[in-house]
């Protein structure tokens, strides 16, 4: 028998990381082991004691500047390690380049624009699609070009996003080019947003700079409780609901027509709880400090329509497509048969920008299709009926209709998505649902408590949170105690990555 | 912190209506044109509400840290309170584990084929499958065959595995003259109700084995809290100090976080099979074996038991597979019967 190699001292345990000859090391190396993202417990532990020195350069704005920029740049360092360089490139040019529309005009302004955008494009082409490109032209061509391998740094489809939208307000003589490359760069680097989005637009958060929120406990309880709720959305629900999805979508033909239906509606609700979740995260991290980014859900699945979904889902990415793709392309404007055309190549674009493979250009195309058809059908029948029932039966066909295309979006390929299909069709039976229940009664509930919390009115809502926020200041540290160890009660196993971090 | 501080703070400001980017696109100010450092703000930020943030987000995880290294978890009825995993402790943990693979002894095996002399040496009709990094082959040559005919007491513990394989190893038993007394499969058992409950301890004292396969992990393939897992396992292991066993890891159906390595390193060294690196078919779940699956799993278990085990067994490949299947069953289920 070889000996018990833990330390059963409680108090040699406590100090165990002290004797490391490597603490500093890995404290401030990047590690792809464990990369730092919000859930992550030292980071928060981290970004706690980071809040305690921001509280005496508070009052000092460059240096409050200085200390948010270099926390960025090693929170993005530890989360993505070398590509911090390229991040770091990234900005400098596109800061340069705004400079340089602003000062010229006519057609070297709009050549420089091009140049800017392709410049900036490029990285997220490369890293990301490089490889879809080249398994697409040896499928078609019979090329045999092999695979590069390439790591996509993380948070880049977000931030190259954000630069775009900088350069073309820019252009459009919307927001002045930052004269400073500070601003510019704590504008880009802005850790909250830095890896998952929302994609914050230069002109709601260039004027932020100068004019914070001011920090009083009302803002203090309001951000605490948004992060808590979005790491309980996030690492409780998410996460528990994906671990069940993932089992069903790892061979869905294996499984039975009702066990492939709770995966889809569990899809549905963890894509919604672990992206509304990390939003909420990023959105209290920030207001922390004294900035507020926009709202980037807003209850999608209690939408009416597929217009009104695209509304309130993912609303910084939904809106970035409507004034950078939409909208340039031509919108409304070049008649009523472009007009669909402009929306279908949006929601193409899209889909695509979700991940590079065809299964995400499908999704894209099919709510392409939906927004469509929905545009005519207002055409055709303007006079909306508001009664009660009827909206019911539309959230139903709305949610539904979303639900399914989600079935793309998380099977590993066409053909597992078709069998996923093919047994909810074919091959649901009643009695399946019984014994789903009896088998995975936890995830019953659980899919139940997250449809409620899904499809509950939004202004009760907000009541509920004012009324949580009643609880005196001090008390906070238990609620936030108990938080956490909820998550730590039911994270056991491994935890899921952001659905939409290397997006 | 004076506690009169947060009563004031309580009191709703008064501008907390007013959004900032509603009305900053009105202003629209020349962004970079006026650098005074200090803020213009009507109400000014209060520092001390900022520390009292940074300490109530950072007291509660290093609240949770500590518990978290405290050697045992508390239960709260009934319900164990789980502590952090310290994701760098494993890693530090793992390198102690890993040992060097012990050198195979060819003196060993070769004496053990010039004593092959009873009947199931001469035996070599059937060639074993057994396993090279992934594919079964069949041996190219004759394999040295264990010569103990001892007969055992066979009993066979372990997760919902335990259920399938109770078949194949009836069949081996049968072959060689063994005597498999009892099966338990207890449904969704982790190390813990195997290490920490003394449900093991009792079914030894009243069957009184002579030989005992484990086989379990399944349910923990994903498991990181691996700190735990080696106390559970040691317990474990010290239930089975004087009786022979054979404890076979778990029929892996995707990487596990460490607890193949956890097992390996608190069973006697040489009484661990690795299952990890089979290929075995699976049935409809994707995660256990199929009928097929188990009796690869059981053949390989068989050539390993002869051959390189350090309690080793003669295990002849039986003729006749499929045989019924009269054993004493016990059935216990994790989610009912923790067992501690």
């Amino acid at each position: 028998m070889q000996q018990n190699t833990v330390d059963t001292n409680w108090i040699n345990n406590l100090f165990a990381p002290l004797h490391d000859p490597q603490l500093l090391n890995r404290i401030f190396s990047y590690s792809t082991k464990e990369p730092w993202f919000f859930t992550e417990f030292s980071f928060l532990a981290v970004f706690g004691i980071f809040l305690v020195f921001y509280a005496a350069i508070i009052q000092r704005n460059t240096w409050r500047k200085a200390y948010i920029i270099a926390f960025s740049l090693f929170f993005y360092y530890k989360s993505s390690g070398p590509f911090l360089g390229l991040f770091a490139l990234m900005i400098l040019s596109d800061y340069l380049f705004a400079l340089l529309i602003q000062k010229k005009s006519g057609t070297t302004r709009k050549l420089l624009l091009w140049l800017s955008l392709s410049y900036s494009l490029s990285f997220l082409l490369y890293f990301k699609y490089a490889n879809f490109f080249i398994h697409n032209c040896n499928a078609f061509f019979g090329t045999q070009f092999t695979d590069h391998n390439l790591f996509l740094p993380i948070g880049i489809s977000f931030y190259t996003f954000q630069s775009i939208s900088y350069l073309m307000d820019v252009y459009r003589n919307e927001i002045p080019a930052s004269k400073n490359v500070s601003d510019y760069a704590f504008y880009m680097t802005f850790f909250p947003h830095l890896v998952a989005g929302p994609i914050v637009r230069a002109k709601d958060f260039l004027p932020q700079i100068l004019d914070p929120q001011p920090i009083n406990a009302a803002l203090y309880k309001e951000s605490l409780l948004r992060i808590m709720s979005g790491l309980l959305k996030k690492l409780f629900i998410a996460d528990y609901i994906g671990k069940y999805v993932d089992i069903v979508h790892e061979l869905p033909q294996n499984f039975s027509g009702a066990e492939n239906l709770m995966a889809m509606y569990g899809y549905s609700f963890q894509i919604y709880f672990d992206f509304s979740g990390y939003s909420d995260i990023a959105i209290g991290i920030a207001l922390m400090l004294g900035y507020r980014l926009k709202e980037n859900f807003e209850n999608p699945y209690t939408s009416t329509n597929v217009t009104a979904f695209w509304r309130k889902w993912h609303i910084s990415l939904s809106s970035w497509l409507k004034d950078y793709i939409y909208i340039p392309l031509g919108g409304n404007r070049k008649g009523e048969f472009n007009t669909y055309l402009f929306l279908l190549i949006t929601m193409l674009v899209g889909g695509f920008w979700h991940g590079a493979d065809w299964r995400f250009v499908f999704w894209g195309l099919a709510h392409g299709l939906a927004l469509a058809f929905h545009k005519a059908w207002r055409q055709l029948f303007p006079k909306e009926n508001n009664s009660h029932w009827a909206r019911i039966a539309s959230m139903a066909i709305t949610f539904h209709f979303v639900a399914f295309c989600w079935i793309f979006f998380r099977a590993t390929s066409f053909g597992s998505a078709f069998a996923s299909i093919e047994q909810i069709v074919f091959h649901t039976k009643w009695q399946d649902f019984t014994g789903f229940w009896v088998s995975r009664r936890e995830m019953g509930i659980l899919l139940f408590i997250a449809s409620i919390i899904a499809f509950f009115p939004p202004k009760i809502k907000e009541q509920l949170f004012q009324e949580i926020q009643i609880l005196p200041t001090f008390t906070w540290i238990l609620w936030i105690t108990i938080a956490l160890q909820i998550i730590i009660q039911f994270k056991d196993d491994v935890v899921q990555p952001f659905i939409y971090f290397q997006f | 912190m004076r506690f009169e501080y947060f009563c004031e703070t309580l009191t709703p400001p008064q501008n907390t209506s007013n959004n900032p980017i509603d009305d900053s696109r009105e202003r629209c100010i020349e962004i970079g044109s006026e650098h005074s450092d200090s803020l213009k703000q009507s109400n000014p930020s209060s520092p001390w509400l900022i520390v009292w943030a940074g300490i109530s987000i950072t007291l509660p995880i290093l609240l949770l840290y500590i518990y978290s290294c405290k050697p045992e978890a508390f239960s709260f009825a009934g319900v164990e309170l789980k502590q952090i995993l310290g994701n760098q402790d494993i890693d530090a943990m793992l390198a102690t584990l890993d040992e060097p693979e012990t050198p195979i002894n060819t003196t060993q095996t070769a004496s053990i084929s010039d004593t092959a002399n009873s009947s199931i040496a001469q035996d070599s009709t059937l060639p074993f499958l057994y396993h090279t990094g992934g594919v079964f082959t069949f041996p190219a040559y004759e394999l040295p065959v264990f010569a103990d005919t001892t007969k055992h007491r066979i009993i066979l513990i372990g997760d919902s595995e335990s259920g399938g394989l109770r078949y194949p190893l009836n069949d081996y038993c049968l072959a060689n003259g063994h005597k498999l007394v009892l099966s338990v499969e207890w449904y969704s058992a982790t190390v813990f109700n195997f290490g920490r409950s003394d449900t093991i301890d009792k079914i030894i004292a009243r069957f009184k084995p002579t030989y005992i396969f484990l086989v379990f992990g399944l349910n923990e393939l994903y498991a990181r809290d691996l700190k735990a897992r080696k106390i559970a396992a040691n317990l474990l292991a010290k239930k089975l100090r004087n009786i022979p066993y054979a404890w076979i890891g778990p029929a892996n159906w995707d990487e596990d976080y460490g607890i193949n390595r956890v097992f390996k390193s608190s069973a006697d060294s040489g009484s661990f099979f690795l299952t990890r690196n089979l290929t075995l078919t699976r049935a409809g779940d994707g995660r256990h074996p199929d009928i097929q699956g188990y009796r690869i799993w059981m053949d390989s278990v068989a050539n390993w038991l002869q051959t390189s085990a350090k309690y080793k067994m003669a295990m002849k490949p039986p003729r006749k597979r499929g045989r019924p299947f009269r054993s004493s069953i016990i059935t216990l289920n994790a989610a009912k019967y923790r067992g501690y």
